[in-house]
């Protein structure tokens, strides 16, 4: 017997299509965006996280010591997975399907995300391409900034459901809408 | 403020993203040691009050056990230092 697999978007059921335009306050989620996890061995840390950083077309998300997720909406998985393989003292595994990405944008994006997640993110305190991981309403999961007012949230699949509720209640007074980006 | 502790790696975060592990203080024995050693590891804690030295895995943030001094009166926190940096800095391993 065989079984055709057909990719769905785990958010599909939640993005309805009743918005049409975005609006300021916006969530972008794109829908196959490449995500690995990539670790450091021991006292290669440094040698590894410069490596990351010459990558094209990839951005890079600090987890923690000798710990990265590497971002890319370009590059596909299987083409990152053996760049990033080729990199002496690091091991890399591809997450592409077990994370959700989602990208929050607006000028009040901050009094929004004030509602779910305890981290200061003034402008001067966490500055644009940082990252790190963090409670994000309730989730464990990885935000980054990414420009003056947008950032982006990466959340294990599984838990993409509610706390993309979560930020769309707390983004109400601010008509935030939501939708899959067209690419 | 107790509930806010500087992970050296993460920065500023509050109490929820860690979950506390217990006390840092004593030191496992080695396997062979007699019964009475590995009774009083396993079950005898001081529960001192004031200066306490724990363990907090921060769960929620980098993953990484923590150990965080602190005073359990006034919930001052004195120092939050990687339990592996620690580990290696007591053994004089170079990281
Ligand atoms: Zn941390």
């Amino acid at each position: 017997m065989t079984i055709a697999f057909v990719h769905r978007h785990v958010l599909e059921d939640h993005i309805t299509g009743f918005e049409t335009k975005p609006n300021p306050h916006h969530i972008t989620v794109p829908r196959h965006p490449t995500i690995l996890t990539v670790l450091a061995h021991a006292g290669s840390e440094a040698a590894v996280g410069a490596a990351l950083q010459r990558l094209d077309g990839v951005t890079l998300r600090f987890c923690g010591p000798c710990e990265w997720l590497c971002v890319s909406e370009t590059v596909s998985a299987e083409g990152l997975l053996r760049l990033v393989r080729e990199i002496e003292g690091a091991s890399a595994f591809d997450h592409s399907d077990g994370r959700v990405l989602l990208q929050i944008t607006g000028p009040n994006v901050r009094k929004i995300l004030a509602k779910c997640l305890a981290v200061d993110l003034h402008p001067e305190a966490f500055a644009i391409g940082r990252s790190a991981n963090m409670l994000v309403a309730h989730v464990s999961g990885n935000l980054a900034r990414t420009g003056e007012n947008s950032f982006e949230i990466i959340v294990p699949r599984s838990y993409a459901g509610v706390v993309f509720e979560e930020l769309k209640e707390m983004g109400r007074e601010f008509a935030l809408t939501a939708g899959f980006s067209e690419a | 403020m107790a509930s806010l502790i500087t992970c050296p790696h993460c920065g500023v975060r509050p109490k929820e993203e860690f979950s506390i592990r217990g006390d840092a203080v004593p030191v496992r024995p080695a396997p062979n040691a007699s019964d009475e050693t590995w009774y009083a590891y396993v079950y005898v804690r001081d529960n001192p009050k004031g200066l306490i030295r724990e363990y907090w895995h921060h769960t929620g943030g980098c993953r990484r056990f923590l150990v965080v001094e602190r005073d359990n009166v006034t919930h001052e926190v004195f120092s939050v230092t990687d339990a592996a940096d620690l580990a290696r800095s007591a053994s004089g391993e170079v990281a």
